[in-house]
C-alpha cells in the first residue's frame, strides 16, 4: 500500500507536467470544438516555435546555474543585421545566414566569457547585454524596420515540408541537437556538473570557465536560429522585435521542471513547458478572452505549475 | 541530581516508504553525558532532529520534565530548553560571528556594538578568541564549529545535543570542547553526544545508547562496556582496529614536491611510491592547506620541477585530491553515482572526443562500484541519496578512476561509519601496495597512526616535526597540540 503510494508519487513527479498538459488539452477540447483540429494543433506548434527555440538554449544556460536575459534583444540585433546584410551587400543569402549564426554565437560567447572569466553575476552581465543589443539594433536601423528581403525568408517562415511548416521542423531540429548535447556529450555532462557544484567540477579537472562561456554561446546560437525564423515569419526585421521574449523563454524552462539553482533538468521538459504556455495562449484566444486577462491567467498557470511541481518532488529527509 | 529530564517512547519516523525509526525508546537524565551511537543511517540524527523540533515524529511520545510535549519548530524546542549543535555547520557565513550567535533573536534594528558586547561572554565560554564582528566565513572550519557551540550555549539549556561536534576539530580544540561539556554536566545539563569516535565516547560519556537500522539495541553505563561491545552492537559484527604493513618502495624514484602559498611557508615534500604520509596539525596549521596547494587550488606548487597551476594540470601530472568536504567540493549531489564516478575521466570515455561512449562509461562505473563495495550497487542512484560512507566511496572512486600516481586525501573518513571506514582503509592500503604514493591529512590521530608510514606535524604553516614508524598516538597528539615542541 505504502509502496504503491510511493510509486504513484514518483510517477506523478516525473510525468506530472505532461499530465497537466493533457488535462489542459482535454478541457480545451471539450470547451471549443475548434481546438483539437489538425490546423489548430499545427498553429499552436508554429506559434511556440520561436519561444521554444530560445528556451532550448536557455535550458542549457540555466542547467549551468546561469540566466540569459539578453536573448530578446540579441534576437532583434541578429535579425536586423541579417536583413541589412542581405539587402545592402551582394553577399549570397547562405553566407549571410551563416554570418547571422556566427554573430549570435560570438555575442553569446562574450556574455559567457564575462560571466566565466570575470566572475560577474550572469543576471547583471546579460541585463547589460539586453540594453546594449537593443540599442545596437536601433542604431543600426535608425529605429525603422528593414524589409525588401529575398524570397528565401518567406520560405523559411511559411514553407512546409511533409505538410508541416518549416518553423516546426527547425524547432524540432534544435530540440534534438540540444538533447544530444545535454545527454550524449561530455560537454553536456560538464554543464550539469558545473551547474550542480562548480567547485567539485573544478577539482575534477573540468574547465569550469570555458563550460560556462559555452552555455551562453550556445544560447546565442539558438537566438540566431530564432531570429532567422522570426524574420522569415514577419518577412522583415524589426529592431523592436523580441521585447520580453527572455521572460517567456525562462518561463518555459522553469515550467518544464529545470531548476533555477542549476544542475537539474532537461530539454524535453522545456518543450512541454513551451507547449503548456502555447496551449494556454491559444485556448484563451479561441475563447475570446481579452488579452489583458490572458496575461493574468498565464502568470497564474505558471505559478500553479511550479507550486504543484514543488509539492510533488519534495524530497524526503 | 539523577532526575529524568527526557523520555522518548516508541518513536517512529517514516520518510515515504522508508522507516528511519522503528519504535525507539530514549531517556536522558540531568547532569549526564549520554552517547548516542550507530552507523550512518542507524537513525541517530533523525531521532535528535525530532527532539530538537526540526521534524515531527510519525508516532510515539516525548516528555520533557514529566510534561508531554511535541515540538512543532526549533523555537518550540528551544523554549523547552532543548538545543542542538549540528554536524554540518548551520551558520550564515556572510554574517558576523556576533550576528550568527543571536540569529533568530535579532531585533529589527541591530547595534553592532551592543551585539559584539553580548557576544563576548559567549565566545569566552568556548574559549574562542576572534573579533565578534569578524565575518564568520573568514574563520577556519574548527573555529566556526566553536561559534555554533557558543550559539547553542546562548540560551538557558536543559538538554544539549552535539551531533559529531569534533568532526572538524583538531585534537587541541576537541580537548577544549570536552572540558566545556564536562562543565555543562556539572551544571546539571543533560548532554547527548553523537560521535563516530569511540575513544571520545569512552573519555566523556556516562551512558551509551546504540541504534542500528532504526532500532534500539542497547543502553548501558559506560563502565559496564568495552569498546568491542559497542562496535559489535553497532555493526552486528566484529571490527578490527586497523593496522597495516609498510609497503614503501625504498630506493625507488620519489615524487618531489615544492610548494608555497597563503598560510603555508615554502617547503618541499618527497613521497616514495607505496608510501603513505600523514599530515597532522590543528586547524589553521597548514594541514589542509598543504593538500589544496599541492593540487593547484591555491598558492603555487611544483612536482618534479614542473608547475602545478590548476587542478586540471595537477590531474595531468598524475595527482588527484579527495577533498575535505565531500558535499561542498567532492560531489555533484544531483547527479548519479555513475556520472560522479566518471566525472574526471569522461573525456576519455568518448567517441570522436565528443559523444559519450555509454557502454564504456557504465563498465567503468561498475568497476568502481564493485571494487569499493558501494551500497546499494546502483549506478543510476542520485549520489545525494547515499549514506555518508558511500558518498565518500564515490569520491574515492572518482579519484581512482583517473589512475593517479599520487593520491591526496583530506579527512578521508570524516563522518563515515565504522564499516565503511575500515573498507576505505583497506582500499588505501591496497593502493599503496600497488605503488601509489598517498598523502593523508587528518584530525583523527588513530587514523594517522594506523595508516601512515610517516607523519608530518604542521604548525604555523610549516612542518614542525616529522614522526616515523613506530607511530604512537599519544606522541602525535603531544606534537600536534604543541605539548612537545622539539623532537
Amino acid at each position: 500500500m505504502l509502496q504503491a503510494q510511493g510509486r504513484w508519487r514518483e510517477l506523478l513527479a516525473r510525468f506530472g507536467l505532461l499530465l497537466a498538459l493533457v488535462v489542459m488539452v482535454v478541457v480545451l477540447a471539450s470547451i471549443s470544438d475548434r481546438f483539437l483540429t489538425t490546423s489548430n494543433i499545427i498553429n499552436v506548434l508554429r506559434q511556440i516555435s520561436v519561444n521554444a527555440i530560445l528556451a532550448f538554449g536557455m535550458t542549457v544556460v540555466i542547467i549551468g546555474a546561469g540566466i540569459d536575459l539578453s536573448v530578446g534583444s540579441l534576437l532583434a540585433l541578429v535579425g536586423v543585421v541579417t536583413a541589412l546584410l542581405v539587402t545592402n551587400t551582394g553577399l549570397p543569402v547562405w553566407l549571410v545566414l551563416l554570418l547571422a549564426v556566427l554573430i549570435g554565437v560570438a555575442l553569446g560567447a562574450i556574455n559567457g566569457g564575462i560571466v566565466g572569466y570575470a566572475g560577474v553575476a550572469p543576471f547583471i552581465v546579460t541585463l547589460a547585454g539586453l540594453t546594449i543589443f537593443r540599442g545596437a539594433a536601433l542604431v543600426a536601423t535608425d529605429g525603422r524596420p528593414v524589409s525588401g528581403l529575398p524570397p528565401v525568408f518567406t520560405t523559411i517562415g511559411y514553407g512546409t515540408f511533409l505538410c508541416i511548416p518549416l518553423p516546426i521542423w527547425i524547432m524540432l531540429g534544435v530540440l534534438l541537437l540540444t538533447y544530444v548535447l545535454l545527454r550524449h556529450t561530455a560537454l553536456g555532462r560538464a554543464v550539469y556538473a558545473v551547474g550542480g557544484n562548480p567547485e567539485a567540477a573544478r577539482l575534477s579537472g573540468i574547465p569550469v570557465r570555458n563550460v560556462l562561456a559555452f552555455t551562453y554561446a550556445f544560447s546565442g546560437f539558438t537566438v540566431a536560429i530564432a531570429a532567422i525564423v522570426l524574420t522569415g515569419r514577419l518577412n522583415s526585421a524589426q529592431p523592436t522585435a523580441g521585447v520580453a521574449f527572455e521572460l517567456d523563454a525562462i518561463a518555459a524552462v522553469v515550467v518544464g521542471g529545470t531548476s533555477l539553482a542549476g544542475g537539474r533538468g532537461g530539454v524535453w521538459g522545456t518543450l512541454v513547458g513551451a507547449l503548456i504556455i502555447g496551449v494556454i495562449n491559444n485556448g484563451m484566444n479561441l475563447m475570446n478572452v481579452s488579452s489583458f486577462y490572458q496575461q493574468i491567467v498565464k502568470g497564474g498557470v505558471i505559478l500553479a505549475a511550479l507550486l504543484i511541481d514543488r509539492a510533488l518532488s519534495r524530497r524526503s529527509g | 541530581m539523577n532526575g529524568t529530564v527526557l523520555q522518548m517512547r516508541d518513536v517512529v519516523k517514516r520518510f515515504g516508504t522508508f522507516e528511519a525509526l522503528k519504535g525507539v525508546d530514549f531517556d536522558l537524565r540531568a547532569g549526564e553525558v549520554h552517547a548516542l551511537l550507530g552507523e550512518n543511517g542507524a537513525g541517530k540524527s533523525t531521532l535528535m532532529k525530532i527532539l530538537a523540533g526540526v521534524q515531527p515524529a510519525t508516532s510515539g511520545s516525548m516528555t520533557v520534565l514529566g510534561q508531554e510535549v511535541s515540538f512543532g519548530s526549533v523555537a518550540d524546542a528551544q523554549a523547552h530548553g532543548v538545543a542542538m549543535v549540528y554536524q554540518e555547520l548551520a551558520l550564515a557565513t556572510d554574517l558576523s560571528v556576533a550576528e550568527n550567535l543571536f540569529l533568530g533573536q535579532l531585533k529589527p534594528f541591530v547595534s553592532h556594538r551592543a551585539l559584539a558586547r553580548q557576544a563576548e561572554p559567549l565566545l569566552a565560554k568556548v574559549d574562542l578568541d576572534v573579533p565578534p564582528l569578524a565575518r564568520l566565513g573568514s574563520l577556519a572550519v574548527g573555529e566556526q564549529q566553536l561559534v555554533e557551540i557558543a550559539r547553542a550555549l546562548g540560551h538557558e539549556r536543559r538538554i544539549l545535543v552535539f551531533d559529531e561536534p569534533t568532526a572538524a576539530l583538531s585534537s587541541g580544540e576537541t580537548e577544549r570542547l570536552f572540558e566545556l561539556i564536562r562543565k555543562l554536566r556539572q551544571d546539571g545539563v543533560a548532554v547527548v553526544y553523537i560521535s563516530h569516535r569511540l575513544e571520545e565516547v569512552f573519555a566523556l560519556a556516562d551512558r551509551v545508547t546504540v541504534l542500528r537500522d532504526g532500532e534500539h539495541v542497547l543502553t548501558r553505563s559506560v563502565a559496564d562496556l568495552a569498546p568491542e561491545d559497542v562496535v559489535r552492537a553497532m555493526v552486528g559484527r566484529e571490527v578490527l582496529r586497523f593496522e597495516r604493513q609498510p609497503s614503501v618502495r625504498e630506493g625507488a624514484e620519489p615524487f618531489r614536491f615544492r610548494y608555497e602559498g597563503p598560510g603555508l611557508r615554502p617547503g618541499t615534500l618527497e613521497l616514495l611510491p607505496g608510501e603513505i604520509v600523514g599530515v597532522a596539525g590543528v586547524v589553521g596549521s597548514g594541514r589542509n592547506r598543504l593538500l589544496s596547494t599541492l593540487f593547484g587550488v591555491n598558492g603555487a606548487a611544483w612536482v618534479d620541477d614542473r608547475p602545478v597551476r590548476s587542478p586540471a594540470e595537477a590531474i595531468r601530472r598524475g595527482m588527484f585530491l579527495v577533498p575535505e568536504d565531500r558535499k561542498l567540493m567532492g560531489l555533484v549531489l544531483d547527479l548519479s553515482v555513475q556520472s560522479n564516478l566518471t566525472m574526471a575521466i569522461l573525456g576519455r570515455l568518448t567517441r570522436a572526443g565528443l559523444f559519450i561512449d555509454h557502454p564504456a562509461e557504465s563498465a567503468e562505473a561498475s568497476r568502481w562500484i564493485e571494487r569499493l563495495h558501494l551500497r546499494p550497487p546502483e549506478p543510476r542512484k542520485r549520489v545525494g541519496d547515499l549514506s555518508g560512507g558511500n558518498q565518500q566511496k564515490v569520491v574515492v572512486g572518482k579519484a581512482l578512476a583517473t589512475g593517479p600516481q599520487v593520491l591526496l586525501l583530506d579527512e578521508p573518513t570524516r563522518g563515515v561509519d565504522v564499516g565503511a571506514r575500515s573498507e576505505i582503509y583497506g582500499v588505501l592500503d591496497e593502493l599503496a601496495r600497488e605503488g601509489m604514493g598517498l598523502v593523508v591529512a587528518s584530525s583523527d590521530t588513530d587514523e594517522l597512526v594506523g595508516l601512515c608510514d610517516r607523519v608530518l606535524v604542521f604548525r604555523h604553516g610549516e612542518v614542525a616535526t616529522q614522526l616515523s614508524r613506530p607511530l604512537d598516538d599519544k606522541e602525535v597528539v603531544a606534537h600536534v597540540t604543541g605539548a612537545r615542541q622539539v623532537a
